[in-house]
């Protein structure tokens, strides 16, 4: 065997985090005689709009994309990620997790440490939470400046003091102020609705389907848009990177959460990854489209560890990162993600890549710039080899176009991708997320239970 | 930097509007002469003032607006018709008649109706 041959890493933490109870019965006795609280959306805290539901997060928690993270986070652990991004296990991860709820509430329900709390999803039983210690968010908004940085603290990477008009800044200012801490257990397994039922591998599942398929090197794409040929390219090109040969597989890996106005609908997203291995364009052989559910916090940089947490634990041996990587208006450089992968971001904890500290990633990542229409060339054209002047879209650009009905032209996006837009188009009255799919996606979530 | 703009995307019945305006020869033919379209100049403070009106507008890689309700696009268009130019003249214009476009656009937030094509 080459010595260049790439294995795949182990979960962050070194073993997968499985916190979900399948037997029903054993469930039942789990939760006797515990005091239960339904689960609240958490709302904006001036226009009182969701902005997050927790559910995810216990779901990504207890299906291990998160590992090793195993519940809702103690003080000490928040503080320590907010200085070094750590965990008190000593493994890195960028955000602070917690259960908040509010002061009525938590005196309503008369828990603390020792206690099971069973948390009801859509009126069921659907997690426990064991309450290790109850603390106070005494202020939000600095937690939430904390949690993302300033230009004075982080001068590497952040360009504009954070504020309401950055979603992630909100969910975090907007938290309830009591957190009960612990670990969540899920009680109940939840059964995701169409079209997404197809897209959920868990980590455990997604690195025995790699095993199915002889995938060893797998790399993975960040999505949360409708795929347009540059993102096409994209994922092909960089699949090149490989060891002795190229990646085997291409993951795609959706984020599905609370949405904003103007989105493409996450059933589009996930059809419209899925079209592109329908149309032979990527076979589908090679190519995956999978969901995570998370509330995305745009941390660029932060969110790309995020990112390469929940991909090494899907089992993921690459992740590409490109141009301001999950990223909303201009708080972070441009390029913050791949200056974190490539020297580290001293001011966040990193004075070297997360792949080069202790108790680091082991997902190499791949930074790529940018695929687009070249005349000369006559074709989609790297931005770092074509010399030529080349015909770059943007996805505001492309939905422009598609808001104006003018379908684009097959060099832009394919046309299976295009009808899977038109058909959830004609589903929802709207092409992109309006009013009424924001409010109705977090009232109906992307699950549904059933009795436990 | 500074420089803005916005895309007026040129279909089959746009293209009959447009004759006779001298604008033919600005148009711009991308991704192999698939698409047609022209360029409207959008100043500095034109762009501000798009972004402070319209919550959905963003500005993209290249500086172009986007993101603004259709109503507004429309209204570009019928602009650059009118106005038989492509200068900023033709934003401040449309800016005009914001309260009737956001009047629109409260419409078309709820509903855009699909085209009619053929799906699987
Ligand atoms: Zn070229």
């Amino acid at each position: 065997m080459s010595r260049f041959l790439i294995q795949r890493p182990l979960p962050h933490g070194g073993r997968l985090v499985e916190r979900v109870v399948t037997d029903k019965e054993a469930a039942k006795k789990m939760i006797k005689g515990c005091p239960s609280y339904d689960i609240k959306p958490t709302l904006h805290y001036e226009t009182g709009v969701p902005v997050r539901n927790v559910y995810r997060e216990i779901m990504s928690i207890c299906y291990g994309f998160f590992s090793p993270v195993e519940g809702s986070m103690k003080q000490a652990e928040v503080e320590r990620i907010l200085k070094e991004r750590r965990l008190l296990n000593e493994w890195i991860f960028p955000y602070p997790l917690v259960f908040d709820i509010s002061e009525e509430d938590y005196k309503q329900l008369g828990v603390g440490p020792g206690d099971r709390l069973v948390l009801n999803l859509k009126g069921k039983p659907f997690a426990i939470l064991d309450i290790e210690e109850v603390w106070r968010i005494d202020n939000p908004e600095e937690l939430a400046h904390l949690t993302f940085g300033t230009p004075e603290r982080n001068p590497e990477v952040v360009r504009e003091p954070f504020n309401k008009k950055h979603p992630g800044w909100v969910i975090y200012r907007s938290l309830q102020p009591v957190v009960l801490a612990g670990k969540y257990t899920i009680i109940n397994e939840p059964k995701f609705r169409p079209p997404f039922d197809r897209f959920w591998y868990p980590p455990r599942k997604s690195r025995e389907e790699f095993d199915k398929r002889g995938w060893r090197t797998v790399i993975n794409h960040q999505t949360r848009n409708v795929p347009h040929v540059g993102h096409e390219f994209l994922m092909k090109c960089a699949a090149f990177t490989g060891d002795v040969e190229p990646c085997h597989g291409i993951l795609v890996n959706a984020v599905i959460g609370v949405k904003r106005r103007g989105d493409y609908p996450d059933e589009a997203i996930v059809e419209g990854h899925e079209a592109v291995n329908k149309g032979g364009y990527i076979k589908p052989e090679r190519h995956l489209p999978t969901i995570v559910l998370w509330d995305m916090r745009y941390g660029n940089p932060l969110e790309s560890l995020l990112h390469g947490i929940i991909r090494q634990n899907m089992g993921c041996t690459h992740h590409m990162f490109g141009r301001d990587h999950a990223a909303v208006g201009e708080y972070y450089d441009k390029w913050a993600t791949q200056i974190l992968w490539t020297k580290g971001i001293p001011s966040y904890g990193f004075p070297a890549p997360p792949t080069d500290v202790p108790y680091g990633l082991d997902i190499r990542p791949q930074n790529m710039r940018e695929f687009s229409y070249c005349p000369t060339c006559k074709e989609m054209a790297y931005s770092e080899t074509c010399g030529h002047k080349r015909e770059k879209l943007s996805g505001s650009f492309l939905r422009g176009m598609v808001a104006e009905g003018v379908q684009p032209p097959t060099i832009i996006m394919r046309p299976e991708v295009y009808k899977v837009i038109v058909k959830w188009w004609k589903h929802f009255g709207y092409p992109f997320c309006n009013e009424k799919y924001v409010v109705n996606k977090e009232k109906e979530l992307e699950v549904d239970l059933e009795d436990l | 930097m500074g420089e803005y703009f916005m895309v007026v995307l040129l279909d089959d019945h746009r293209m009959a509007k447009i004759r006779g305006t001298g604008l033919e020869e600005h148009i711009k033919y991308m991704f192999g002469g698939e698409l047609r379209l022209l360029e409207v100049k959008v100043t500095e403070e034109l762009k501000d003032r798009i972004l402070q009106e319209f919550d959905t507008a963003r500005v993209d890689s290249r500086g172009a607006i986007t993101d603004v309700p259709v109503a507004f696009m429309r209204e570009l268009f019928n602009q650059v018709v009118e106005k038989k130019s492509l200068g900023p003249e033709v934003v401040e214009a449309v800016l005009e008649k914001v309260d009737e476009i956001k009047k629109a656009a409260e419409k078309e937030s709820e509903y855009l109706p699909p085209p009619e094509i053929e799906e699987e």
